[in-house]
């Protein structure tokens, strides 16, 4: 394996690409570990129906602090699954590094002009080495662990803080603090995922060029889709409103009459994490696309090769 | 032989065809139906938002406490559509990558070698369809309650009492919901890696 990306970010030297990860069976072990604490919220929220006073409010806030935690967790799951994508494709394209030049022989003449052309997958760049990564790409790497780590540890100090808020109830302003803090956790979170789907297209976008270059062929790269540029503005957009509303929530935490500010800043938070998740949705499409890509990419060499 | 031990493409459960099998039905139903589960969430949350700041500023006004109980579940019902759409969104998106994934490796095969080997739908595939279905179905009749009882509360068929002790169920019921779908997604995501090692393991087969 001679991928000139960074170590961190692709399987040690040697592993075997036919043993099972131990990624998936931890993501999903996590997964089923948030359901089931949110499951236990859930049957404290049902009870909270038949408490009244001190004792509601009591229940509402730690039931909020374990539910949110439990979908910090099986988000913290998904990244860690989505970390056993990103070395299953190193191993993939080991693969497809290892077979390909069989497969195609001597690689058919191209005479496809340097630059971009229009394929049944969009704008394609040709050139003759593979491309480095997109300044999208260079922050997805660097933040994607940052984020998913700062974000569990928020949610968990909102934890601690909803057990405050279920200790002192009526507690308003612990109130306040436990939902500001738990939703721009749950926010870095999402964010954390979805650079770890830039991640991915940077690892994709970057072996499927490696293989090519290997192979002494032209190297044919999507450019960044429409869709991937959606994904980017989303989630950032997303991310300053999860932001925002902690501010929002902050301030409040000192008014003594919050009703009408935690009327707006409920939807609010919700919002910044919709639009995380939408961009997330392009994100993943865009993978599909780009894989659609690299296997006619890859069909084509094989017909057009001398062992055709 | 177990597929977590599995060395060559025959130790997973697989189909054996002369052709490629393209995608299957829930990978079309994906490609085609990702698209409009995002718009519609795209719309509904700038929607509920807004709902939100008119309650807002219904309760800074003094309004009835019925227009504000009926705006609040009105709000947290839309908003609530809204993720069901994106959460389905994602869940057909992933199993667009799964397809891409099957045709791609199936005409693959098909040009370099007479047999072409297809995964079998996974355990975690199924999870993820199962757990999409639990989780959009939960999350919808949750977000129709929820107008429902807007109705009824903006009507005076429903008391302020009764909208509360709905607004408290129907809290916890939607949290559910959430879980489920993420977990449905995470076993989506599973099934990737499994796709991945196969085709690692396929493509070295094929020379």
């Amino acid at each position: 394996m001679t991928y000139a990306a960074d170590a961190k970010l692709r399987p040690a030297e040697g592993t075997d690409h036919t043993e099972s990860s131990k990624w998936r069976s931890r993501g999903i072990s996590l997964a089923i570990l948030g359901l089931a604490i949110t499951t236990i919220a859930f049957f404290g929220n049902l009870v909270s129906v038949g408490q009244s006073g001190a004792d509601q409010a009591s229940t509402l806030a730690w039931t909020f602090g374990v539910t949110t935690t439990g979908f910090a967790l099986t988000k913290t799951a998904i990244a860690v699954v989505l970390w056993g994508i990103i070395l299953k494709l190193w191993l993939r394209a080991d693969s497809i590094k290892h077979s390909l030049p069989k497969l195609v022989g001597t690689p058919g003449a191209d005479s496809t002009p340097l630059g971009v052309i229009d394929t049944p997958f969009g704008k394609v760049a040709v050139a003759d080495e593979a491309p480095g990564p997109l300044p999208i790409h260079k922050m997805a790497k660097k933040l994607f662990r940052p984020m998913v780590a700062m974000g569990l540890m928020t949610v968990v100090i909102g934890l601690i803080v909803s057990f405050v808020a279920a200790g002192t109830a009526p507690n308003i302003s612990a109130l306040a603090w436990m939902q500001g803090l738990q939703f721009l956790g749950e926010g870095m979170l999402l964010s954390g995922i979805a650079f770890m789907l830039g991640t991915i297209l940077w690892a994709i976008r970057t072996a499927g060029g490696e293989v090519q270059e290997s192979l002494g062929v032209k190297v044919y790269t999507p450019k960044m889709p429409g869709l991937a540029k959606g994904f980017v503005a989303l989630m950032m957009l997303g991310l300053m409103v999860s932001i925002a509303q902690f501010i929002g929530y902050v301030v409040v935490a000192g008014s003594s009459d919050p009703a009408s500010a935690f009327a707006w800043l409920g939807p609010f938070r919700e919002f910044g994490l919709g639009l995380i998740l939408a961009g997330i949705t392009l994100s993943l499409v865009a993978i599909g696309k780009v894989l659609a890509f690299q296997f006619w990419r890859v069909q084509n060499l094989i017909k057009n090769g001398e062992r055709s | 032989m177990t597929t977590s031990t599995a060395t060559t493409s025959t130790d997973f459960p697989i189909d054996v065809s002369k052709k490629g099998l393209g995608f299957n039905k829930p990978q079309q139903m994906g490609r085609k139906l990702w698209g409009p589960m995002w718009v519609m969430s795209i719309m509904a949350f700038p929607i509920a938002l807004v709902l939100g700041i008119v309650r807002a500023n219904a309760i800074a006004g003094g309004e009835s406490e019925a227009t504000i109980a009926a705006l609040g579940h009105t709000t947290t019902g839309i908003m609530f559509i809204g993720f069901t759409a994106v959460f389905a969104a994602i869940s057909f998106a992933i199993a667009g990558i799964l397809g891409e994934f099957r045709k791609g490796g199936g005409e693959t095969q098909e040009l370099v070698s007479s047999e072409v080997r297809t995964l079998k739908m996974a355990p975690t595939a199924k999870i993820l369809i199962l757990g999409m279905a639990m989780g959009m179905m939960t999350l919808l009749i949750a977000s129709i309650v929820h107008l429902v009882v807007a109705a009824q509360v903006s009507s005076g068929s429903l008391s302020l009492a009764g909208a509360e002790t709905a607004a408290i169920n129907l809290e916890a019921v939607r949290r559910l919901g959430v879980a489920v779908y993420l977990v449905a997604i995470t076993f989506g995501l599973a099934t990737i890696i499994r796709v991945l090692r196969f085709q690692a393991i396929r493509l070295r087969e094929l020379v």
